[in-house]
């Protein structure tokens, strides 16, 4: 059962990846495009996560009342935990600007189609 | 005392980024701290001793037991993030920061109003790859190329071309993909063995504590290797990149260019370190590489616009680099890494060279341009020179690394990957020449007008010192070589 959660959650993260590729490349409205991207990223990040996940364990914070061995044996790795906490972050601001730069070119061109807004830079 | 100037290559860049974007309107203070920073920058560089610097971490025999098995065996184990400074890091620092100084003093002769923000993402950037290069952890040098492509975006966004927003806007979804990628190849990594850091990676693998042929490290290789070639802009991203390249200022361009060549050789150098054992590791890199040099002199020899044509034989010139990492000797390392450091010098070179021409006319349209070497007549030969260096014209930097690579080539028994080595350098120079008889020598169209009457005194000297590094280095490459001989030996 709890193998399974592991699982479903790897799972969970290649559907993600795949559908967000699929928004990124083939969707036209670039805010379809931008939601794709978010979309592989989170699934990145979960497919990450996972990585440190232990059957039955606990959160890895040393907690006054916990033995060192019994922390060692239960607590889940904690490395992935740090690195998705930074991949959230960058993910954050390439969103931000991805979504101000959809905004102008919005107001520039009028459309969210990236074949109007592509196809019109002709220089 | 000496390692503490480690952390503060990066530190320093950023500190000064967060200064000039708070010193935004008061330009003579913006002005002054910049280029006492980029002058202080090559600096520490140069008198840092060398070493590792630790960020915390813990101490990992007192922690072994909670690591994953596949580390428990690795006697070096480093559990916190390590910055590592040999003589290889000290030299693309260097000249990093000498390309920075040179264009932000060009950018200050060409404007009388700074923008703090343009001069924070620069600074950024310069700290972000920095960090790249001292960083001996594939997620952080994954962290830090992040950062570099949103400067780079932003860098962009900053310049004065009419469809930045779109190039920008392209080159972060691009971005969008191929970083995600890079992360996924360091997950199966860290799923495989337990650790993000390069050499307890390469510990676990060489001494088959994992199979190095399994599954999720093939993926992981294959993911890798895809953001390495978005990282570095070799095909199928040579057309953002040097769309990139183009839409920028030219002083812009030069920095964005040092950007890409120091994200191409850390990762590169990463990658060769942790997947050198897999089967189609060299040929891989090989054919992109070589996809790279002919596309890069074929489209750059289509093109009208000098700014577009000196980005793609940027990209061509990338993918020497990649050669000879993918023909994987001694000698042939040696040559990828010489290669770029003279990259790094000969592009900027010619983006702030050329960039003159877009100063005084406004336009890098080579139909709408002529007879401008009586506008300009010394900086029309330094540039000419500086194209030189690029082709592989004796006795410049360019020619002493090609020839290496060349002969590198020769030696592992790969003549064809020499002879198009040699036809591409050709093609370079004859689409350098073609370009500069265009907008220097034809007869001045009638109908050209002047933005301004002659160019700043600092870009002439900004390119005559590049032009001067070119020549050191092409009449005693052993001042750079001697150093990366030893680092490929211990490479391969």
């Amino acid at each position: 059962m709890i193998m399974s959660t592991q699982l479903v959650c790897l799972f969970a993260a290649g559907a993600f990846i795949v559908i967000g590729l699929f928004a990124a490349i083939f969707i036209d409205n670039i805010i379809k495009k931008i939601i794709g991207i978010a979309f592989i990223e989170e699934g990145v990040n979960l497919f990450i996560v996972t990585l440190g996940y232990k059957a039955g364990g606990v959160v890895p914070i040393f907690l006054e009342n916990m033995s060192p061995d019994w922390f060692v044996a239960n607590s889940a790795y904690p490395l992935p935990q740090a690195l998705v906490l930074t991949s959230i972050v960058i993910g954050a601001s390439t969103l931000a600007v991805m979504l101000a730069l959809a905004m102008v070119l919005y107001k520039k061109h009028g459309s969210l189609s990236t074949k109007v807004i592509l196809g019109d830079k002709n220089d | 005392m000496m390692d503490m100037l480690i952390p503060l290559m990066v530190i320093i860049p950023i500190i000064c980024a967060l200064m000039v974007n708070i010193l935004h309107g008061k330009d003579k203070l913006m002005r002054w701290v910049s280029l006492i920073v980029a002058i202080i920058f090559p600096i520490i560089a140069i008198i840092a001793s060398l070493g590792t610097q630790y960020f915390g971490g813990h101490n990992s025999s007192l922690i072994s037991s909670a690591l994953p098995a596949t580390l428990a065996s690795v006697s070096s184990l480093s559990p916190g993030i390590v910055y590592v400074f040999a003589n290889i890091n000290r030299i693309f620092i260097f000249l990093v920061g000498i390309v920075v100084f040179l264009s932000l003093f060009t950018y200050f002769s060409e404007r009388k109003k700074l923008s703090g923000p343009y001069l924070f993402l620069i600074f950024m950037g310069v700290a972000s790859v920095t960090a790249l290069l001292l960083s001996n952890d594939i997620f952080n040098m994954y962290v830090f190329f992040e950062i570099v492509a949103l400067t780079q975006v932003g860098i962009i966004i900053a310049s004065s071309s009419e469809y930045k927003y779109e190039t920008a806007f392209k080159y972060l979804i691009l971005g969008s993909i191929g970083g995600p990628m890079l992360l996924l190849g360091i997950g199966f990594i860290l799923a495989v063995v337990g650790s993000v850091n390069i050499a307890d990676i390469v510990a676990v693998i060489s001494t088959n504590v994992v199979n190095p042929l399994a599954t999720p490290l093939i993926f992981a290789f294959a993911l890798m290797f895809f953001g390495w070639l978005y990282v570095s802009g070799l095909p199928p991203f040579h057309t953002i990149k040097s769309e990139l390249y183009s839409r920028a200022r030219p002083n812009g361009a030069a920095i964005l260019q040092a950007f890409s060549v120091i994200c191409m050789i850390a990762f590169g150098i990463a990658i060769y370190r942790i997947f050198v054992y897999v089967p189609f590791f060299k040929p891989a890199i090989i054919i992109f590489s070589l996809l790279a040099m002919v596309l890069g002199v074929s489209m750059a020899l289509m093109q009208n616009d000098f700014r577009r044509m000196i980005a793609f034989l940027a990209v061509g010139e990338l993918g020497f680099i990649g050669l000879g990492f993918g023909i994987g000797t001694q000698l042939s390392i040696t040559a990828a890494l010489f290669q770029a450091a003279n990259e790094l010098i000969i592009t900027a070179l010619l983006f702030i060279g050329f960039g003159t021409v877009y100063y005084l006319t406004k336009t890098s349209d080579t139909k709408k341009l002529g007879g401008l070497i009586t506008v300009s007549p010394k900086m029309a030969i330094m540039v000419l020179l500086g194209g030189f260096a690029m082709a592989g014209v004796p006795p410049f930097n360019g020619f002493q690394s090609k020839i290496m690579l060349v002969q590198s080539a020769l030696n592992a028994g790969l003549p064809e990957l020499a002879i198009v080595a040699v036809i591409v350098s050709i093609v370079t120079f004859f689409t350098f020449v073609k370009a500069f008889h265009t907008v220097y020598l034809q007869p001045k169209p009638a109908n050209l007008k002047f933005a301004h009457k002659k160019i700043p005194a600092i870009a002439t000297f900004s390119v005559a010192v590049l032009l001067i590094i070119c020549l050191i280095l092409g009449i005693l490459p052993d001042l750079v070589t001697k150093i990366f001989i030893p680092f490929a030996g211990g490479l391969i």
